[in-house]
Order: structure tokens, then sequence, then C-alpha cells
């Protein structure tokens, strides 16, 4: 168990190490000088010069890249060129919000979606099981925009219950958290149900339900005790990877309702070119989604005893 | 005649005060340039109100504002470090709230005094004393003075500060050799300010010392990088942000960048009542859809600006107003006339001779807005000469092509950012427009930033600029040969000539007179195309009161509050 926990923290590492390498060199070579970027487009030639001096920028690259790397570890992650301020005085309070933005979107959309998900495939084919999937895809097909767009008709303009945006500029606001998380669980849903109910179907159609169900135990003891615990492997999976994707891909609905998350920083660091953000903003990305599938892996292995650590 | 206290009236008011009885001059210029030289807004609205029978007091807002409220404004809170080098609005109005101008320019266009309590100009428009108002106490308790505005002189005109009021008062400023030699062995030239430009006469009084006649002085003082820090700013680590010190009617509270900007009254302000307790500044992002819904359900009371997309929908809503200002500001589409193909002015006016300037208008930014003619000189400009109108000619613009060789049809690429969606709309009509001459134009559009890194390279691009208030302020700035902003590398004897000229004319119905050959030499040798002079707007909650949308969305809320 250890040598297999020690192998894929040190699979996990080198995958950082050389995503790294390639955040950098992608960064480094992004069209127009930095010093121009920080400095502004109206900045003469000298001044340009001069900075990149004092910067280092006219060391050799591995030397940069290594001194990057350095800063990197020991939590120097520079300063914002659009906010001039440290990076880390803006990064994790975003990150921490879009955390609390998909924790509550987990919490409503992984009990719903794996209720339905059994639901539908507990009797596959049946009425309950078509109702289902087709409400799912049809979620699941309009994108968040939309959807974004089409609940805030509803609810800010239509009925006046909701404010149209969720900025959280006194401090948290349960109410502001509720536009952003239901798009997202309306996007997201229809998907992990989906794939609980091929999982649950397939359970179902195995020889042991099947004795199960023969040998008299009530159809509930079946669904709880013996099919469940399989049928959740498989969206165990899917459910890791939507903790990556709600943590870094949620730009969409945080631009939209204003929400001063991970994935909006992300977009206007791109937007501005704000290099040291961009880099900070990727590797956090890297390394949620690298240990998300190392945390996925190790789950798996206590779900499905016949995979062995190895 | 009425007089701004004691100060020696200058001799070119009684002039232009016949110019205006005569109508040779309008009221909007006579008030401009009365003020500029030194007459209070008071006595000259007085001397128009003589004239046409007007009240001679501007016209009073829609409401008096109640004492207390916080008003909440959705804008993008950016960073606010150095006042002298800001290059947005935006942090100019943050910064606005706590720090003050030495005059202010109002949405009447007409200048006031701020925190100089009134200036006079010597006859050559060469000498300016600005006398500062006494009583007025930074926050930290010092007293305001004379140190405070010659440091501030000292400052602005350093090149080491990198602020661009080193341009705005290019007459205290002298060109000097700095010793090196560029990678053509040419000498590298530095500025720097010219020794006794800026000198303190006694505690609040303050001469400034010009090479050349200037009459903008007064307006430039109001320019966003223009506000007053304390005289000992950088000793005190040269950020505003974390040494919010100032004269102001607030003072910092919470500053969170890219997040929210609270300030709050401050007690025993100079300048009488404030209406509000507070202001916060909310940061809702680039989308221009969140800062409407955010004012729709009522998170904020004003929106810094409103696209023009969405001014139906602020005006269906019945709790918000729309408010509008018509502006100098624009984008031009210019070429550069020493790349290929615009190196031939045949090509250029080719160009020009496609473009329907009316249609531009109306499809780009629906008709709310002014008319471009190609030679960045606005309509509401007091020096503009209203030349003939511009009409499309394919007859031209083909016979044009065929001459310099391209008969079978060109192709052109323009590059444009897309922060303004409007910029991206004008050059699809554009696009549109060129087709049936055999032009074919490609759209690069690319990120806002990306764009400022070619803005000044790229043979074909379509720059925005903001609005001046004089239309000279831009042709100095952007169509000198060899001057940093000269965008399209123009480069033309005769235009500067006629230029010069008219800058150095006082005399305002003459100078309109001379402004009829600036503004032609520029039209026909045809660098740019103009589609249009665009109208700004922002919307308020109708309990905003005493609200109105300045030109360049400059926030004074010194006398802004909320409806009883």
């Amino acid at each position: 168990m250890l040598v297999f926990l020690a192998r894929r923290l040190a699979y996990m590492a080198l995958t950082m190490l050389v995503l790294s390498l390639i955040v950098f060199l992608v960064l480094e070579f992004s069209p127009g000088s930095i010093a121009t970027k920080v400095l502004g487009p109206y900045s003469s030639e000298e001044q340009r010069a001069i900075w990149l001096e004092e910067n280092g920028y006219n060391e050799p690259l591995f030397v940069r890249y290594f001194d990057w790397l350095g800063g990197f570890v020991t939590g120097d992650l520079g300063e914002s060129i659009k906010y001039k301020v440290p990076v880390n005085d803006i990064l994790w309070d975003r990150l921490a919000n879009t955390g609390i933005l998909g924790l509550a979107t987990f919490l409503v959309m992984i009990p719903l979606s794996l209720t339905l998900g059994v639901l539908a495939g507990m009797k596959e084919g049946s009425f309950q099981d078509r109702s289902i999937s087709v409400v799912g895809i049809v979620f699941t097909s309009v994108p968040e925009f939309a959807s974004a767009v089409l609940l805030s008709t509803i609810f800010v303009f239509g009925l006046g219950l909701l404010p149209g945006t969720s900025g959280m500029t006194d401090g948290f606001n349960f109410v502001e958290l509720i536009l952003p998380v239901m798009v997202l669980v309306l996007y997201d849903f229809g998907y992990v149900a989906r794939m609980t109910r091929a999982s649950m179907a397939e359970v179902m159609t195995t020889h042991y339900i099947r004795t199960a169900v023969l040998k008299g135990l009530p159809y509930r003891v079946v669904i709880m005790k013996h099919a469940l615990r399989n049928a959740l492997i498989a969206p165990f999976t899917v459910i890791m990877l939507q903790i990556n994707w709600l943590l870094s891909g949620v730009i969409v609905v945080e631009f939209f309702f204003a929400y001063k998350g991970f994935g909006a920083l992300l977009l206007e660091a791109s937007l501005a070119q704000d290099i040291y953000v961009i880099e900070a903003c990727a590797m956090v990305a890297v390394f949620v989604a690298v240990s998300t599938q190392t945390l996925a892996d190790i789950g798996y292995t206590y779900l499905n005893p016949r995979i062995r650590f190895s | 005649m009425a007089r701004n206290g004691k100060a020696k009236v200058h001799p070119y008011v009684p002039e232009i005060y016949e110019q205006f009885k005569k109508g040779e001059v309008d009221r909007r210029e006579f008030l401009r340039t009365a003020t500029l030289l030194g007459v209070s807004a008071t006595a000259a609205y007085a001397m128009v109100g003589q004239v046409t029978g007007e009240s001679f007091a501007p016209k009073a807002r829609a409401a008096t504002p109640k004492m207390g409220g916080n008003m909440r404004c959705s804008m993008r809170v950016q960073e606010m470090t150095d006042p002298a080098t800001f290059d947005w609005t935006q942090k100019s109005n943050q910064a606005r709230q706590i720090i003050e101008y030495l005059t202010v320019t109002g949405t009447d266009n007409v200048t006031r005094p701020y925190l100089a309590e009134k200036w006079e100009a010597s006859d050559d428009l060469k000498t300016w004393t600005l006398h500062l108002r006494k009583g007025v106490k930074w926050n930290n308790g010092d007293d305001f003075g004379a140190d405070d505005v010659v440091h501030n002189f000292e400052r602005w005109l350093d090149p080491a500060t990198g602020s661009s009021n080193i341009g705005l008062f290019s007459g205290m400023v002298e060109n000097v050799d700095t010793g090196k030699k560029d990678k053509d062995g040419n000498a590298v030239m530095s500025k720097r300010m010219i020794s006794g430009a800026v000198e303190k006469v006694d505690e609040h009084t303050v001469r400034l010392n010009l090479r050349s006649p200037e009459l903008a002085v007064p307006e430039n003082l109001y320019n966003y990088p223009t506000a007053i820090v304390h005289r000992k700013f950088d000793e005190m680590g040269g950020d505003l942000s974390k040494n919010p010190i100032g004269t102001g009617p607030f003072e910092q509270v919470e500053y969170r960048v890219g997040e929210k900007y609270v300030v709050k009254k401050r007690p025993g302000y100079w300048g009488g009542d404030v209406y509000l307790d507070g202001i916060t500044y909310i940061d809702h992002g680039d989308d221009y859809s969140a800062l409407l819904n955010a004012l729709i359900s009522g998170q904020v009371d004003m929106v810094y600006e409103v696209d023009i997309t969405q001014i139906d929908i602020v005006e269906k809503v019945p709790h918000l107003v729309l408010h509008e200002a018509v502006t100098a500001q624009t984008g031009v589409a210019r070429m550069q006339m020493d790349q290929k193909p615009f190196d031939d002015i045949r090509v250029r006016q080719a160009v020009q001779a496609c473009i329907d300037h009316q249609k531009l208008l109306d499809i780009a930014y629906r008709g709310r807005g002014a008319v471009g003619e190609d030679h960045h000189v606005a309509p509401i400009h007091p020096e503009y000469f209203a030349l003939p109108k511009m009409k499309p000619d394919y007859d031209k613009a083909k016979k044009l092509l065929a001459d310099a060789g391209h008969g079978g049809g060109l192709k052109l690429k323009i590059d444009l950012g897309s922060a303004d969606k409007w910029h991206a709309d004008a050059m699809q009509v554009m696009r549109e427009q060129l087709a049936p001459a055999g032009i074919e134009l490609e759209l690069n559009i690319m990120p806002g930033s990306s764009y400022w890194e070619v803005w000044d390279k790229t043979p074909f691009g379509f720059t925005s600029w903001t609005h001046r208030p004089l239309g000279v302020m831009v042709l100095n700035l952007a169509y000198r040969a060899g001057v940093p902003w000269n965008e399209s590398h123009y480069s033309n004897p005769e235009f500067e000539s006629a230029l010069n000229d008219a800058s150095a004319t006082l005399d305002v119905a003459e100078r309109k007179k001379k402004m009829e050959k600036v503004q032609s030499i520029l039209q026909t040798d045809a660098i740019m195309v103009q589609p249009l002079w665009r109208a700004v707007f922002s919307a308020t909650s109708k309990k905003v009161a005493g609200y109105a949308t300045h030109p360049t969305q400059y926030h004074d809320f010194r006398k802004v509050g909320f409806s009883a």
C-alpha cells in the first residue's frame, strides 16, 4: 500500500514538473514583450530595456525557469501586472470562492444525480428511466450561458426574487449563490445521472443480483446492499473529474454572475496577458487535476476489490 | 463687467464678449474661453444672460439631494498607485473621491475653480498665476499650499515619473541630449522641465512660465492624471492606495483591487455640504450585462457605463434613468502612410471614397453620436470648421484603385481589439462598404491588450481615442511628425504649419477659419477613416439625484446624493 501511494505521488510530482515546463515555455513565447505588458504601450524602449535587465530577463532561459520554479515552490508567485499586487494576495481568495461555489454545487448535484441515476437504472427502459434520461440530456445540452440568461430572466427580472450578480461584496451571501449553483447543477447533473444509470443498469443484469432477487430478498435490500456499491464505481471516477471541472472550468458562470472566482481570474489574466497570474492559475489547475486523478485512482481500489495495489 | 474677484481681466475677454454679442462666436465657446481666461463661471453666465435674457445661473439639477446614504456604483476597481501615471478613467474615479484637482471642467464644458480659487493669464498667455484656496487641509492635518502644487508639477514633468502630463504641459518642457546614441547613431533625446517653469510666489500662489502661448492650461489641470497629491507623496512610498492622503470630500475605508473600493465622508471638508455618507465601487468585471443585472436587481445604484446595445433595456425599466453625454470620443481606422499599400495616397483615398459615414454611425452606433469626417476634429470642439459633407463615390474609388495598379482588386487586413464591441461592428460595416469597389477587408480581432502591443506598429489598425475638450489637443498628440502617438506615421509640413498658425490664434472666429485648412489637409491626405463620434451612456436608479454623465466619464460626487 505504501509503495503504491509513494509511486502515485512520484508520478504526480513528475507530471507537474513536466507541465510546469510546458506552461513556462508557452507563456515565455507568447506574443509581445513582457516589458511592454508591465510598463504599458506608451513606455519607451529605454524604459523597457532597463526593466528587462532589472528583472533578470536577460538571463538564459533555463536559469529563469528554475528561478520561477524555485519561487513557485517557496510561495513567491510574482506580482500581478494588472493589479500591481502580489499574486498570492488575489489567487487564494479567488480559489476559496470557487471552492465554496463548487462545494455548494456538489452538495446539491451529487445526491440529486445519484438518486436519479439509480432510479433510472433500476428498471431499464421503463417510463421512469426514459423520463429521467430525457430531462437529463435536455438540461445538459443547454450551454451554461443560455441557462444563466434564462434563469436570470425568470428569477431576477421576472419574479424579482434573486440578485442579478454574485459578487459577495458584503461578505458571504447565500442568496447570491443560488443562481450560479442552479446553472451549474442543471448543466452537470444529467451527465453524472446518466453515468450512474448506465452503471446501475449493468449491475442489475448481473447473476448475483438475479440470485438475490430469486432467493426472496426484499427489492430495497437488493438495491441498497448489493447493487449500489458496485454501481457507484464508474460514477466515482466521473465525480472526481467534476471536482476538477468545478475548480477551473466554471469560467462562463463566474463571468456572467460577476462571481469573484478562480475561473474569472484566469479569464481576466489571459485577456490582460497578466503573465504571473496566468502561470500561477495554470499551475494550480494542474495541481487540482493531477491530485483529483490520484485520489480517484486510490479511491477506485477501495471501491473495486478486483483492482489491486499494483 | 463682472470680474473674478480683484483679478485683472484678460484683454481678450471684452473682445470675445463683443464677438458673442454680434453672434460671431456661440454661447458655448464664449463661456469656455471666458472661464479659461479667469472669469468666474457665475460672471460668465451672467454676461451670457445680458445678451440672451436667460437665467445667469446654469440650469438647476433635477432635485436637491437629501443628506445621507451610501451610493453603490458598478465599475472596475483597478490599481491606483500613482495618480500621475493613471491610464484609465476608472482609476481616477476611485482616486477622485479622496484627492482633488486645481480646476474642474463641468458637463457644460465650463472650467471652474477647485483647489485653485482663481487664476490669471498674461496677455500673451505664457504666464499663468494660480491663486490657491486657503484653509484647505489634507486629511493628515497638514495645510494645503503652494509647495504641494510645485511638487506635483515637478514630478509630472520628470521623465522618471512616466506621466503623460509631460506631453500636456509641453510648453514647460525642453528636449535635452542624453549623451547616448541609438543603434543608428542618432542622439537619444530626453525631456525635462525648463528651469523656472513653475515657481512658488507665496504660500498660496504659484506661477507657471511657459515658453509658448497656451489657452487650455486650466482645462489641462482637470485632465485625469493631474490630481494633486501631498508634497510628501513620494517620501510616503509613492502609493496612494497604501497612503490615501488627500484633500477630498471622502476618505478611503477599504480597497480590494478587482473587488471593491469603499470611501466615507470626511469631517471638516472645506467644500461645504457633501450629501453622501459614503461611496462603494463594486467590480462586476468586463461584462456589461453583469453591470446592468446588478443595477436592475438593486444591488447597485448606478453603473459606470451602459453599452449602446443596452440602452433600450434601460429605457424600459421603470426605476432606472439613462444618462447620455455628447462627447469627442471616437475611433480611427488609420493607415500608415509609409507602409504598403498605403504609401500610395490613391489607395488611401480609394478606401475613403467608399465610406458612407452616416450609415456607419446608424448601423454601428445606432445613430447616437455624430458623423465622422476623417480629420479628427469633432463638431463639439470649439474650433471645429464644418467642411462639405463627405459622400461615397465608387466610380472615383475604382478609378483611384486602377490608377494605383489595383484594378483587379485589393486585399487589406485591419487589426482591432475586442474590448469595445462597436469597433468590430463599425469595421464589419466598413468591410461591406469597401466590397463594391473590389476591396476585400479582413478583420483581425484580437484581445484588447494584444492590440495595444501593435497599435502604433500595424500598417492598418483601428484605435480608440478618448474625449478631449479641444480638437488641436489630439492633432498635436497624434498627427505631428515624430510625436510618440503618431500611429499613422503622418508627416506633412504644410499641415503642421497650418496647425501652428491655428493653435497660436486666440481669436475664436479667426481660429475657426484657420482650422478649415488644417481639417481639409488631413481629410485630403486620407490617413484615416473615422466612422463616428460616439455618445457615452451611464444609468442610475431614480433615487440618485444631482448626477449627470461627464463626457470623459469622470465621477464628481461632491453634490450627488439620494432624492428626498
